[in-house]
């Protein structure tokens, strides 16, 4: 009997090493079924230059409700709602079956779009609001670079830390066309929306709860007029703007000492900041430099970002070079920098400018501010401030404060606060 | 016997084109060959006019029943007019002054010419020419943000002082074909003066830029100095290259210079309203203590900029109509 016993044992653990092993190669074994089970509920986007019926963007949905409603990201339609008469959206599923589709809500500040598709699905899938442990394995799908659906496969590395607007951190090749497309886990769950990369592994998605948000926000029956939209991206942008220049550059601004100058640094949590100094040999003259930027941007078109803000600090000194010398580097510096790349006659006006010198509390500045405005976001504003230290012979300061997509209001308060955060010794 | 005075036939600019010598009076005057004065004037009568003195010893002018009569100074027609050495008259259409021979002379005028030839010497060129180079020189030294080599420094004007020689014998060429002598040396002295003009120019609006940056148009201001350097230029060698007279060379030279103006301006303002995304600023720099500037204050830089979105507004409205 105890000799059976040991035998059945015996047969036990042999079965179970091959089981062992089924179990170890389980995740990549999932990996098609997940797409054969998933595949179906994703669509390819492409938006549609409606004269020439040539595609103009591409991008990747998902059917997100029995309602049949397509979660997406905003920016894969942007076009379709800048310019509605232009542009259309043609839907194409697995099976390679096309249909029309609307546009029934956008997220500009999430990068969220919903759908509405002129066919009813055969399902969709369920979104995940809880949050999802560090290293859960992840299933993304999309149409990367229009090559067909494809599966990617990462994992999950939690919320980004320091970033205006959370975004989870997959470490999973995303592409190209992919964005708008759900990523999952094993059982299904989306729990982001693909919508960067920085290559390398590096992919960020919008999380689940925000796709949540809009879809209980949005009609699901109203077809809402294309040109309504693009007055709701202007709104919603207005509205962010409080979340993120309220207070900044104010009396508790952190500072750096460059030189003479005490300036401000790292206003917030989600500016990252670099510096960096220029002494080489055969340069009369020595340049440090402070450079902070916000991280994240609101996509507003190819042409048109919200949200940026930039400074830099450059702080110029010699010991060589004569005071007119000294002078024609500093006005060289002070003028430089003075295009920027992106905009358009279609989406902007040209820089308007005002130069004066200015009395500040520790002494008289060169100032500049310039501005343009958003042609279809009326209220909105690109703007770059400078201003250059005075009265100094052989050194002196450049700092720039670059904004993008602000109110006028906002242009002169945020330039204000920054002007009174510059301070130096004389 | 000795003249009295003489009656002067007048252009239309009161400048004397005949001159008669009156030896005695009663003095007639017309178009008659008979007249001691005749005047060409088929407006006048062959005897217009006497000029006898009174009782008195005055001049009398009278008109003897002319069809056109006689007109004072001031255009009114009279029968009898007083006249004094220096009265203007008019018969017909003809403007008379009568001169007696002690009538006072306007002081004798000085002779420019050795001033202008001391100018347009070879010496002055070679002068003018060495301190263009010395200017272009410290500018090139001045502009500089690197280690200065001399070599560079001197090498940096060479290409504009070999443009103004060409310019100079360009204008020299002209000068042989039209009045049959080169005058290279006038041509190039006032080719060195119109470049250190224009550098003067350039300097001084850099400076009322740094200081008067809330001027607007200032760069109209600067313009209008390049017009007049570049009038100055033309006037200058025109009068070697040419025959024309002062006044006709000032007007060519206006003439080309307002032409200038008018092109750049139009330019300028149809580069401002075509679309880019360059910021047009005046950031010039100047080490200055701080104390001489003039300064806004922050309030009142921040309430300016309202003027800037005013203008955006009007640019955005413009933009709107003109999208389809």
């Amino acid at each position: 009997m105890k000799r059976d016993i040991y035998l059945i044992a015996w047969v036990l653990v042999l079965l179970a090493l091959p089981m062992r092993g089924a179990f170890g190669v389980q995740l990549t074994a999932g990996t098609p079924e997940i797409f054969k089970q998933y595949s179906e509920h994703v669509v390819k986007i492409e938006v549609v230059e409606t004269a020439s019926a040539a595609k103009a963007s591409i991008g990747t949905g998902f059917f997100a409700d029995k309602l049949g409603r397509i979660v997406t990201n905003y920016h894969v339609i942007s076009k379709l709602v800048h310019s509605p008469e232009r542009y259309r959206i043609v839907l194409t599923d697995v099976a390679g079956q096309t249909s029309a589709a609307s546009v029934l809500g956008v997220d500009v500040v999430y990068d969220l779009a919903i759908l509405r598709p002129d066919r009813r699905p055969k399902g969709f899938l369920a979104l995940e609001s809880k949050p999802v442990e560090q290293g859960t394995r992840l299933y993304s799908l999309g149409h990367p670079r229009d090559l067909g659906l494809t599966i990617v496969e990462g994992t999950h590395n939690g919320l980004l830390k320091h970033t205006l607007y959370p975004k989870v951190h997959f470490t999973g090749s995303l592409n190209p066309g992919m964005s708008g497309g759900p990523t999952l886990t094993q059982s299904g769950q989306v729990i982001g929306v693909n919508v960067a990369t920085e290559g390398n592994q590096i992919s960020f998605l919008v999380p689940a709860e925000r796709a949540v948000a809009l879809l209980e926000k949005t009609s699901s029956t109203a077809n809402p007029a294309a040109a309504s939209f693009l007055a709701d991206v202007g709104r919603q942008i207005h509205a962010n703007q409080t979340r993120y220049l309220e207070g900044m550059f104010g009396a508790n601004t952190p500072r750096v000492e460059l030189g003479p100058y005490d300036l401000p640094t790292k206003p917030t949590e989600f500016f990252r900041c670099w510096a960096d100094a220029l002494r080489r040999k055969e340069l009369p003259y020595v340049s440090i430099s402070h450079d902070c930027s916000t991280d994240d941007y609101i996509f507003v078109s190819s042409e048109q970002s919200s949200g940026i803000v930039r400074f830099f600090h450059q702080f110029l000194s010699t010991e060589e070079l004569n005071p007119l010398r000294f002078f024609t580097l500093y006005s060289a510096q002070f003028q430089a920098g003075n295009a920027v790349m992106f905009g358009n006659e279609e989406e902007v006006t040209p820089f308007r400018c005002q130069t004066r010198n200015v009395n500040a509390a520790k002494g008289k500045l060169k100032a500049v501010l310039c501005a343009r405005q958003y042609l279809k976001l009326p209220g909105l504003y690109d703007a770059v401030f400078k201003v250059a230290t005075l009265g100094g012979r052989n050194a002196g300061l450049v700092s720039t404060l670059s904004l993008s997509g602000v109110s006028f209001d906002n242009v002169q308060s945020v330039s204000r606060r920054y002007m009174e955060n510059i301070k130096w010794q004389r | 016997m000795a003249a009295l005075g003489y009656i002067e036939i007048l252009d239309v600019k009161g400048n004397a084109i005949e001159r008669h010598g009156i030896e005695s009076f009663p003095v007639s005057i017309g178009r008659a060959y008979t007249n001691q004065v005749i005047v060409g004037d088929p407006y006048v009568c062959p005897m217009h006019l006497t000029i006898a003195p009174d009782e008195q010893g005055r001049l009398i002018a009278r008109d003897l029943d002319s069809v056109n009569g006689l007109r004072g100074q001031a255009g009114d027609r009279v029968a009898t007019l007083e006249i004094q050495s220096g009265s203007q008259f008019r018969i017909g259409r003809t403007s008379l002054r009568y001169c007696s021979v002690d009538h006072p002379l306007a002081p004798t005028a000085v002779d420019g010419i050795e001033l202008v030839s001391r100018l347009t010497s070879p010496f002055a060129a070679v002068a003018a020419g060495a301190l263009v180079l010395m200017a272009l020189c410290l500018e090139s030294f001045l502009s500089s943000i690197e280690r200065a080599k001399a070599i560079n420094i001197i090498s940096e004007p060479l290409p504009i002082i070999a443009t103004m020689l060409g310019w100079a014998g360009l204008w020299s060429l002209a000068s042989r074909i039209v009045v049959s002598h080169f005058n290279f040396a006038p041509h190039a002295t006032i080719a060195c003066v119109a470049l250190l003009g224009t550098s003067l120019l350039g300097i001084g609006s850099e400076w009322l830029e740094f200081f008067f940056p809330a001027i607007p148009m200032l760069w109209l201001l600067g313009l209008l100095g390049y017009g007049l350097v570049l009038a100055g230029l033309v006037y200058g060698h025109l009068g070697f290259a040419s025959f024309m007279r002062s006044r006709a060379r000032l007007r060519a030279a206006l003439a080309v210079s307002i032409a200038v103006i008018g092109m750049n301006t139009i330019s300028y303002f149809a580069a401002r309203s075509r679309f880019s995304t360059v910021m047009e600023y005046t950031g010039v720099l100047k080490p200055v203590d701080a104390s001489l500037l003039p300064a806004t204050s922050v309030d009142q830089f921040i309430a300016g900029s309202q003027k800037i979105k005013s203008e955006l507004e009007g640019l955005a409205l413009k933009a709107k109509v003109s999208q389809p």
